[in-house]
């Protein structure tokens, strides 16, 4: 009966769907190649993509400033390249004998994307604003130990130290807070930890369009003393989920994805596997390490975390929850690092050992039980891990299954990353996951850590016999403006720790990349926060 | 009618100062301590001194009591404090975005009623009948599958493949037509069905038989008589809808790189920036508190038996 109303009705539907597809269809002709291909060609715009807003870009302050856009605005006095510190806006400096005073002798032809003098006042100054603020700097080794800081002239700067301290230029060449402002973006008041003006850097960098929470454009700056970038746009998308980031790329919105852990694994395989992109891992740049706490009397016994070692295929656990774009690591710390390129010999997976060395460290298996036994006690241990982070979620798990043939029951709980931060801060676990800080950070925040207590490492050690003398010889290493002294007594520290089992090495971290083949010169930084954009170019 | 009004307005105080008391407890004993999770936010190593500092300039040194009665204050005021992560008004920032979210939001109210009145109507008329079967398949996806899944689909399809739309972002009617497509979906879908059913049922009814009998044509009796009626339940059900269309809105905005109050919403969640948890916790509870306020005002002014109820009740 209505029939012919509904048929008419049918009808007008379709007409409707029509139009608004050929209205979607043309339209988006004109707004959307434009982005990364047509219109990009004339210009060379590389577009790039970011999980959250690049912020406010205060050099002196962290979250929400995003590395990213800080280490493409700022600049340090010293860089990190390949292991070694070299110039940056300090074209050479000395250091005292006493290893106190470090004299820095300022690039003279630097200029602020303002057009502005970069001078040692302006050093100073921007030191001076850091310190204001020192209690939220402290993490930085380097900064309760600063004494004084002068500008002897327009081109010397010179920073004293309270002792000696050698990861001082390591610290100098970290991405944030010690990078430089000009004067027109300091607030009246001098205190950036309030806020700054205007992001006002010598970077090759400055910051030309930005729509905040959606994206921000660079453009080369015209001061910009060292080699020009290669290109003459990046635009940086604010994208927040990680499959929205590929489903963008694929479409040829973006021309590159580089970030840690901006796509899963599993994406990477996907890209990779479509033999379309240009796919690459970068060096190790981080250990992810198995901490055993030795304050627990069950992982006091060597022997005991000696047969958790060996008693799991770390291989195929690495190369099965990582899809192998993580490497099994043999060492603490990854050897590219410096002084860090100890001889190790590889723990093997070994069951009937690591069975072996529980029955003599008196673990003993029940008749008919499958958890093994000592004194009326069990060998139950707890693994704890962020719950968030599926690779620790997946290691746990396979460490469970694992341990359970050797006869180890192991209760994995995954917490909060609040929780976790805290438990670790009062050592209230017995194992968890713990990943080194890459370039420019170590060897030396890992000594840090190794001891001073609140990281989650140094007091896990505690139990080990020789924990005050790995102390003394660390500090010792510290100290010490003698290279040779410091390769010796970091390399005995970390042969004992690799000797003692109480951190075991899971994988080396690497970065990823995925780029469309017209982008060249692409190259992994040295520095683990800085983004390697100067370089790149575009065809 | 202007009783049961003020007695409807008067009832969401309580509604708000129970989600206050709540979510002021919630915060309390949960795990994170607001101090250190402002230390962690802003990636500041958490030192006895600093953390003592800042419990003290958030107050959280005072009684639990005090404490609960000066965020009450602070909220009549509408006054949200700073965001931990930005150190920013939070009623600033939310102002910033909620235009976003609105746009999002209104265009997926209007899809879902333009498209969801036609479908639950062609359901109706060809009952049983391919139509309705198709119609029917579609409302059931669209109410089971996951609004994030039938996102990455779309983006899939329409802009990957087909290349017709940009794939995330806002700035032209183009960007909006994903999001508020997948946003709309299981609005449709409810819709779409609640229509057929109330069309059907309407169509039993004896004034329709009549007005037959009288020789109006088929086109009158369900434009003017039918769908009149059978809309008024799909008002009702927006005013429900919106706090769910709130939550979707949420990881739309997240799917589609919306620069909206869920996205801010959730970037907040992970960085436990709890001013402006709070902030979207109070609101969300006003938007559905007034929703459904003005949902039931809507069906007293389409049926005046209810107010004449509540009038009968006062005696």
């Amino acid at each position: 009966m209505f029939a012919s109303k509904g048929k008419r009705l049918l009808q007008g539907l379709l007409v409707l769907l029509v139009i608004s597809m050929v209205a979607a269809g043309c339209s988006s002709n004109n707004t959307d190649k434009p982005s990364a291909a047509g219109d990009a060609q004339a210009t060379k715009t590389l577009t790039m993509a970011w999980p959250r807003d690049i912020g406010p870009m205060n050099p002196h302050l962290y979250n929400p400033s995003q590395l990213l856009a800080q280490s493409m605005i700022y600049e340090p006095l010293v860089s990190y390249q390949d292991g070694k510190i070299v110039p940056a806006l300090a074209e050479s400096w000395t250091l005292s004998q006493d290893g106190k005073v470090y004299t820095f002798k300022i690039r003279s032809n630097v200029k602020f994307s303002d057009g502005t003098a970069f001078t040692a006042q302006l050093v100073k100054k921007n030191m001076d604003a850091v310190l204001h603020n020192k209690k939220l700097h402290t993490w930085l080794g380097m900064i309760p130990l600063i004494e004084k800081t002068e500008a002897v002239d327009d081109t010397t700067f010179r920073l004293t130290l309270t002792e000696s301290y050698y990861p001082a230029l390591y610290d100098l060449a970290v991405v944030r807070p010690v990078r430089f402002l000009g004067e027109a973006g300091f607030p009246e008041d001098g205190d950036t930890s309030k806020g700054i003006r205007s992001p006002i850097g010598t970077g090759p960098w400055v910051l030309s369009e930005y729509k905040k929470d959606e994206s921000a454009t660079f453009t080369p700056n015209p001061y910009y003393w060292g080699e020009k970038p290669k290109v003459d746009k990046v635009v940086v998308k604010v994208i927040p989920d990680a499959e929205t980031r590929v489903l963008s790329f694929e479409k040829g919105d973006l021309d590159l994805i580089y970030g840690e852990g901006l796509i899963s694994y599993d994406a990477y395989k996907g890209l990779e596997s479509t033999g379309k992109y240009v796919t690459k891992l970068s060096e190790p740049i981080a250990t992810r390490n198995l901490v055993l706490n030795t304050m627990n009397a069950k992982l006091a016994d060597l022997k005991v975390r000696q047969a958790l070692s060996m008693g799991f295929n770390k291989e195929a656990m690495v190369e099965g929850v990582t899809l192998g774009l993580e490497e099994k690591a043999d060492n603490i710390l990854p050897p590219n690092l410096p002084y860090a390129n100890i001889k190790v010999s590889p723990v093997k997976y070994d069951v009937e050992q690591a069975n072996a060395l529980l029955d003599e460290a008196g673990w003993k298996l029940p008749s008919g039980g499958g958890v093994r036994e000592k004194d009326g006690q069990k060998l139950e241990l707890e693994l704890m891990y962020d719950k968030a982070d599926q690779t620790m979620k997946g290691m746990a798990e396979t460490l469970q299954a694992e341990w359970a043939g050797i006869g180890v029951n192991l209760r994995i709980t995954g917490v909060e990353l609040t929780v976790y931060i805290q438990r670790r801060k009062a050592n209230e676990f017995d194992m968890n996951f713990y990943s080194t800080f890459g370039a420019p950070y170590d060897p030396h925040s890992f000594m840090t850590a190794v001891v001073q207590p609140g990281y989650g490492v140094s007091d896990t050690l505690a139990a080990l016999p020789m924990k005050a003398e790995i102390d003394k010889k660390i500090k010792a290493g510290m100290a010490t403006t003698d290279d040779k002294a410091r390769t010796e007594l970091f390399g005995s520290v970390l042969t004992t720790l690799q000797e003692q089992s109480s951190i075991l090495p899971i994988s080396y971290i690497k970065q990823m990349a995925v780029y469309r083949d017209n982008v060249t010169e692409f190259k992994f930084p040295s520095n683990r926060d800085e983004y390697p954009l100067h370089g790149t170019k575009k065809k | 009618m202007g009783v049961y009004i003020g007695k409807r307005v008067l009832a969401i105080i309580p509604i708000l100062l129970f989600s206050s008391l709540l979510m002021f407890v919630m915060i309390r004993v949960g795990p994170v301590d607001p101090a250190e999770a402002y230390l962690a936010a802003a990636h500041i190593q958490p030192d006895d001194e600093v953390l003592a500092a800042k419990r003290h300039e958030f107050g959280l040194d005072q009684p639990l009591l005090a404490q609960y009665v000066q965020s009450v204050g602070r909220l009549l005021r509408l006054d949200f404090g700073h965001s931990y992560l930005s150190n920013m008004p939070v009623w600033g920032e939310v102002a910033q975005k909620l235009p976003a979210t609105l746009q999002l939001a209104s265009a997926s109210i209007v899809l879902a009623l333009v498209v969801s009145i036609p479908l639950g109507v062609l359901a109706a008329i060809y009952k049983n009948r391919l139509v309705d079967h198709v119609i029917r398949v579609f409302a059931y996806i669209g109410a089971c599958v996951p609004v994030f899944w039938i996102g990455y689909l779309l983006m899939f399809f329409i802009s990957v493949k087909l290349e017709w739309l940009p794939v995330e972002g806002r700035g032209s009617v183009q960007h909006l037509i994903l999001p508020s497509i997948t946003l709309a979906l299981w609005l449709i879908a409810i819709y779409a069905r609640l229509l057929r059913t109330t069309v059907l049922e309407e169509l039993k009814e004896a004034y329709v038989r009549y007005a037959r009998a009288r020789g109006i044509k088929e086109r009158v009796i369900l434009y003017k008589y039918v769908l009149r009626i059978a809309i008024a339940p799909l008002i009702t059900g927006l005013g429900i809808n919106l706090g769910k269309l709130l939550t979707g809105a949420i990881i739309v905005e997240q799917v589609f790189s919306w620069p909206g109050f869920g996205r801010y919403f959730i970037e907040a969640v992970i960085n436990r920036d709890i001013p402006v948890i709070q902030c979207y916790v109070m609101l969300s509870v006003c938007v559905i508190a007034g929703s459904n306020l003005i949902a039931d005002l809507l069906q007293l002014f389409l049926d005046p038996r209810i107010a004449r109820k509540g009038r009968a009740s006062q005696g």
